[in-house]
């Protein structure tokens, strides 16, 4: 009961400050809100067309067009096609010229141009798909233009007769292999949300240590001490106070994320356990930061430090997928590291506890060193 | 002692080389109110500490209700009540939800804590202001609150250190009325104070503590006596006041002469039959006297004379 009570008038002193409302709760929401919009149109890549009117040039563009993922915006001029591609309005451009029919009709050679940022890889995916597209495209008016020179009725009808012919060629299929990162159709909030919990939890967590602090110079420590409370029942209330910052922050973020944008997270009864061993190691680094210090100032950037750091070093900063072989093992040396791949599996694969047991192992195996030492540490500063 | 609510004996407790507290011993009997008095860094808080049962001791004993008492001992804990020199509250709390948690960690029910929460605001005059948070509230109010604390559970043995400190004189009598009213209905107090007033006013016996050692102890009378029963002359004045002073050592009658920037302290048996010589010889010595103040033997001569300092340096 003791416990508890001291765990409770944690949880109340951290949330009955408004600005920690702020922080805790709106601040994670907003950010999915924020990171969901900026990767957000269900990953379509939007492709900017400037082209003049005709039939041709809109089978090329419609070609185009069919492509996964792919969205066509209309642009009036290759000055505004090029200022919307450098603003990351749109991906990509394919410009088209505006006699693009009537040179093809007359037989002539027509170039297609295709603009895009460099370095961009969604753009360079794109830009193969437009040359294979084009490719196609111009072997169908070669062809059409072949059977009019020979005779065999007007371009449209020779257009026609091709495209209807099945004429042996090379057929390529493409298949893939493993699981997809992204699976298709996955909800752009549900990319950023696990890793902004991640990293909001243990920010939180290491920030709410000052607490600890706060009540050890207060001398409230050293009153409940005088109190019949013995220290290991201190310890633990102050403990698991630690602990149910980072729990009712996390839920707050996994339930608002899932009833605002939609964000599927996976079986329930995995995430709500990894969710508590999360919480576990949030509140083990809070005990430990809290016991080491003796004021706040040091401790506070301490936390900003480490709270931020290892969230870009564990990958929930930038995806885990994208760092190169070294910097994926250096990153799980943080707990970030593990506890985004397991909500990873969850909320992208619907995997269930049994997936996740590695990650689940290790992040109890942090929470168990951290509250070691800052459960002994705390102790220490209680009684001398 | 065997009928002391508390008792310790040879109270030890070592920084290193630094001995905070040395041999510190008494007793304080059921509704007894003990002074313990003492300059800066006498050993004051960390004897307190030691008894409370916060701090571990090097060697000593302390008995509560005839208890063995010391930092594991929860059960003696539930009859101490502990006021520390520091606001030991939560700021971002209200005053009840102060008391119910320290209620809480006291063992109480929640029904006592409910009752006894409104009882205790009620005896510390909070009860219209307890549903606010005491980050707002005035020194007054918030000393008012942390003794409060130390009376939730109804303790035997109720340990203020220094509980006046910074509070205004409303607040301060409030304080004093409730210390006398707890020890006129059985408890006994522990009481630090570096106010010699408030340990006239409250203490059926004083400890004199200095240098870590107990110099003296007894009531008011015991310890006047001890020193001699002389009055305390002072002089506020202007001039070559080490001059003055030399000149009232060379009385046969003086006890005591000190002086500082602008007051000669002056300690003789009878005020009465020197004072007209004493005024002479300072007017002598070149000095101008603005004022002059007899009072009879009190602690704070007693103080004086232990400690060779002020209750307040």
């Amino acid at each position: 009961m003791k416990v508890l009570a001291i765990a409770m008038v944690n949880l109340r002193r951290v949330f009955r400050e408004k600005t920690n409302i702020f922080f805790i709760v709106i601040t994670p929401i907003a950010t999915v809100l924020m990171m969901g919009l900026l990767f957000g149109g269900g990953q379509e890549v939007r492709l900017g067309v400037v082209s003049g009117p005709g039939p041709l040039a809109e089978r090329l563009v419609k070609a185009v067009s069919e492509g996964e993922r792919i969205r066509i915006e209309r642009v009036g001029s290759e000055a505004e096609l090029r200022s919307q591609i450098e603003r990351g309005v749109i991906q990509a451009g394919l410009t088209l010229p505006a006699n693009y029919d009537q040179e093809l009709l007359a037989g002539r050679n027509v170039a297609v141009s295709f603009v895009a940022r460099p370095g961009d890889p969604q753009a360079l995916e794109l830009g193969v798909w437009v040359r294979s597209v084009g490719g196609q495209e111009g072997a169908l008016l070669r062809a059409a233009r072949f059977g009019t020179a020979e005779g065999k009725g007007s371009f449209e009808q020779t257009l026609a007769a091709a495209e209807k012919a099945t004429v042996p060629g090379i057929e390529i299929s493409v298949r893939t292999t493993g699981k997809a990162l992204f699976p298709a159709g996955f909800n752009s909030f549900a990319l950023s949300a696990p890793s902004l919990m991640i990293m909001f939890m243990f920010l939180t967590s290491l920030t709410a240590a000052i607490g600890i602090i706060e009540t050890r110079l207060l001398g409230v420590s050293r009153r409940m001490y005088s109190t019949p409370t013995p220290v290991g029942v201190l310890v633990a209330g102050e403990s698991l106070g630690r602990i149910l910052i980072a729990l009712v922050q996390g839920l707050l973020v996994m339930i608002g994320s899932a009833l605002i944008f939609g964000v599927n997270w996976g079986d329930p009864f995995a995430a709500a356990v990894l969710l508590v061993v999360f919480s576990l190691v949030g509140g083990g680094a809070a005990l430990l930061l809290g016991s080491v210090f003796h004021v706040p100032g040091p401790a506070i950037s301490l936390a900003l430090l480490l709270g931020l750091g290892l969230a870009a070093l564990g990958g929930v900063m930038v995806p885990l997928e994208s760092f190169s072989g070294t910097m994926q093992a250096i990153a799980h040396i943080t707990p970030h590291a593990w506890a985004y791949e397991a909500f990873a599996e969850l909320v992208r694969h619907g995997g269930g506890v049994a997936d996740i047991l590695p990650q689940l192992g290790v992040l109890l195996a942090f929470a168990a060193v951290l509250f070691g030492i800052g459960m002994s540490r705390l102790r220490q500063a209680l009684i001398h | 002692m065997s009928d002391a609510v508390l008792a310790c004996d040879g109270l030890r407790k070592q920084y290193g080389q630094m001995v905070a507290v040395d041999g510190i011993g008494f007793s304080i009997a059921e509704g007894e109110t003990y002074g313990l008095l003492g300059p800066n860094g006498a050993g004051k808080t960390t004897s307190i500490a030691m008894i409370v049962g916060v701090l571990a001791r090097d060697a000593g004993d302390v008995l509560i209700d005839g208890q063995k008492h010391d930092v594991n001992s929860v059960k003696t804990k539930s009859l101490i009540g502990y006021v520390p020199q520091e606001m030991a509250l939560y700021p971002d709390l209200t005053a009840r939800q102060n008391l119910r948690f320290f209620g809480r960690m006291y063992g109480l029910s929640r029904n006592d804590i409910k009752r006894k929460t409104d009882e205790v605001l009620e005896i510390i005059g909070l009860a219209d202001r307890a549903d606010e948070t005491i980050g707002g509230f005035s020194g007054g109010m918030m000393r008012r609150l942390n003794i409060g604390v130390g009376l939730i559970h109804r303790p035997r043995l109720l340990i203020l250190d220094e509980p006046t400190v910074g509070v205004d004189p409303q607040s301060r009598n409030a304080i004093l009325d409730s210390v006398e009213q707890l020890a006129g209905e059985g408890v006994a107090v522990l009481y630090t104070t570096h106010y010699m007033e408030e340990a006239e006013r409250l203490c059926d016996r004083v400890g004199i503590v200095d240098k870590g050692r107990m110099q003296a102890e007894g009531t008011r009378r015991e310890l006047v006596a001890m020193v001699g029963e002389h009055d305390r002359v002072t002089l506020t004045a202007e001039g070559d006041l080490a001059r003055a002073a030399a000149a009232l050592r060379e009385m046969p009658e003086a006890r005591q002469v000190s002086h500082d920037e602008s007051r000669i302290e002056l300690m003789v048996p009878e005020a009465g039959v020197v004072l007209a010589r004493a005024l002479h010889e300072v007017t002598e010595a070149g000095v101008t006297v603005r004022s002059v103040e007899v009072r009879e033997p009190d602690l704070e001569a007693v103080f004086l004379h232990l400690t060779g300092k002020a209750l307040r340096d």
